[in-house]
């Protein structure tokens, strides 16, 4: 895969070019090419001026790369709208830089273009229910996490197993679904080591497999499993066992602090500050959870 | 050439795996082919009654079942059917129900049309050698009919075993299935569906060369 290089070929333009291909044909590979792109612009000090910060505020507009098929973070509503917690966290910047939370162009994309479409500036941050690992955090920067994911199981909520402690107890008499993966027996098995495991090929086929009552319960995310919930009240129920946690962040291109502090300083002040009745209303509305009011009175770090 | 590099060795490490659900496809295949011919055999004389509302009903059937894609009726019956509370039926049950009525429509009309082309006068003679109805059928029209309509039920076997690629759709772990675990874990496509193509493809051959010396030996036409 390498690239020849072809005479009278601008060389900083044909490395872009030659990076971008590479990076989406592998996250590891854009790792390395992101490591030498941070040295060759890194080596100019970034002054606070230069900042993305400055360039979006000039632009009228901030360009948010997310996704637009998975539900409740990103996904088309009945209108054909793009809605979601991380359509929501999106706004929320907007309205913080431009006080208006409309002025977001969203540059629609897949999982494997998160890191690249940074690196090659083709959007300003990523809002796309990415998972933070060391790994990542080597290509982009991180923000803080506004979500911690992790995998539960649902059950119909007149299931003859009222919760984890019934479904482990019953040990292999039960048969718990899922989509059709390399972890999922892992995944299952560490929660439910003797349970049966029934893979299919579809989130859909393993839903009305579980309303079937074809497979006790399905092994799910847990935003997942909150928002199966509050499309259809009073017909799943969550074992309330979760496990295998991760967090969900926004990333940045790195080697700008000034942007990066500022957007974190907005979801801070969304999950603790001013704008927490936003974030609350969004929680409330994607995963039927009341959050509680941060204590007030004292500093975050006694809270 | 393509440039893909194969790796064999997703394959003979899951050899086992691949022959389990290769060997569970075809027990599925002929336990339906047996449940389909014995539905296929009454749906054919209830089919050729007198009793209109018997022959009504059969061609309700055959008619409904030959419109339907299989994989809907797996799906009715396997995700539809608990909902109406009928419950008692695994996966593998399911599967091999579906597959029964489904062939059983298919084997109806196979046999009526073998039935209604035994010469009249066979059945005339076995009259008239004096014996009872359910004799004419026994030594004369059933074994007639076998004969006639056997290159159909070949057919038919090869075309079930094919159709039980369908059972992956509800977590039978048959080859297609395999085939596409093996796929989710290794990513290895190529190799994975070149080798349950192969497999779907020797094993319909043998099943064809098997029931064609199967027709030689007794097939009426000839």
């Amino acid at each position: 895969m390498t690239e020849e290089a072809k005479p009278g070929d601008e060389t900083e333009a044909r490395r872009g070019a030659g990076l971008e291909r590479r990076s989406l044909l592998s996250l590891g590979i854009a790792g390395a090419a992101a490591a030498s792109l941070a040295t060759a612009n890194g080596a100019k000090a970034q002054a606070t001026g230069d900042s993305k910060l400055y360039a979006i505020k000039d632009r009228g507009r901030l360009i948010v790369g997310t996704g637009s098929t998975n539900p409740p973070w990103h996904f088309q509503d009945a209108n054909g709208d793009l809605a979601g917690m991380d359509i929501d966290m999106a706004r929320l910047l907007a309205k913080g830089l431009f006080d208006d939370p409309e002025a977001v162009e969203f540059v629609i994309q897949g999982s494997d273009a998160r890191i690249p479409s940074l690196i090659t500036d083709k959007v300003d941050i990523v809002v796309q229910w990415m998972t933070v690992t060391p790994g990542r955090a080597q290509q982009v920067e991180f923000t803080i996490p506004y979500y911690r994911e992790g995998v539960g199981l649902m059950l119909l909520a007149d299931s003859q197993y009222a919760d984890f402690a019934a479904l482990r107890a019953a040990g292999s008499t039960i048969t718990v679904g899922g989509m059709q993966n390399v972890f999922l027996e892992d995944w299952i098995r560490k929660a439910l080591p003797e349970a049966r495991i029934d893979a299919y090929d579809s989130p859909d086929a393993t839903i009305q497999a579980l309303n079937a009552r074809r497979v006790d319960a399905t092994l799910s995310d847990q935003s997942a499993i909150r928002w199966m919930m509050q499309q259809a009240p009073g017909r799943f129920a969550d074992s309330g066992y979760g496990w295998l946690p991760n967090s969900y962040a926004s990333a940045v291109k790195p080697g700008d602090p000034t942007w990066l502090n500022w957007v974190n300083t907005v979801y801070k002040e969304a999950m603790m500050g001013v704008d927490f009745d936003l974030f609350a209303a969004s929680y409330k509305k994607w995963f039927g959870v009341d959050l509680e009011v941060p204590k007030v009175g004292f500093p975050g770090e006694f809270a | 050439m393509i440039d893909y590099h194969f790796d064999w060795t997703v394959i003979t490490r899951n050899a086992g795996f691949l022959a389990d659900a290769l060997l569970l496809g075809l027990g599925l295949a002929v336990a339906s082919l047996a449940i389909g011919c014995l539905i296929g055999l009454l749906a054919a004389y209830a089919r050729l009654s007198r009793w209109r509302l018997l022959s009504g009903a059969v061609w309700i059937y055959v008619e409904l079942i030959r419109c339907i894609p299989l994989l809907l009726l797996i799906f009715f019956l396997y995700f539809g059917l608990p909902e109406l509370g009928v419950r008692f039926l695994d996966k593998f049950e399911t599967f091999v129900a579906a597959l029964s009525i489904y062939a059983g429509a298919y084997m109806c009309e196979v046999f009526r049309a073998g039935l209604e082309s035994i010469p009249r006068q066979y059945v005339e003679a076995s009259k008239a050698i004096g014996l009872r109805p359910w004799q004419r059928q026994r030594y004369v029209v059933l074994p007639v009919m076998f004969r006639i309509t056997l290159p159909s039920i070949s057919n038919n076997l090869i075309s079930l075993f094919k159709d039980t690629s369908l059972a992956a759709a509800i977590a039978v772990p048959e080859l297609t299935f395999a085939a596409r675990q093996i796929n989710a874990n290794t990513f290895r496509v190529m190799e994975a569906w070149l080798t349950a193509s192969a497999l779907y493809l020797l094993t319909a051959y043998a099943i064809a060369i098997a029931l064609r010396q199967v027709e030689r030996r007794y097939a009426a036409i000839r």
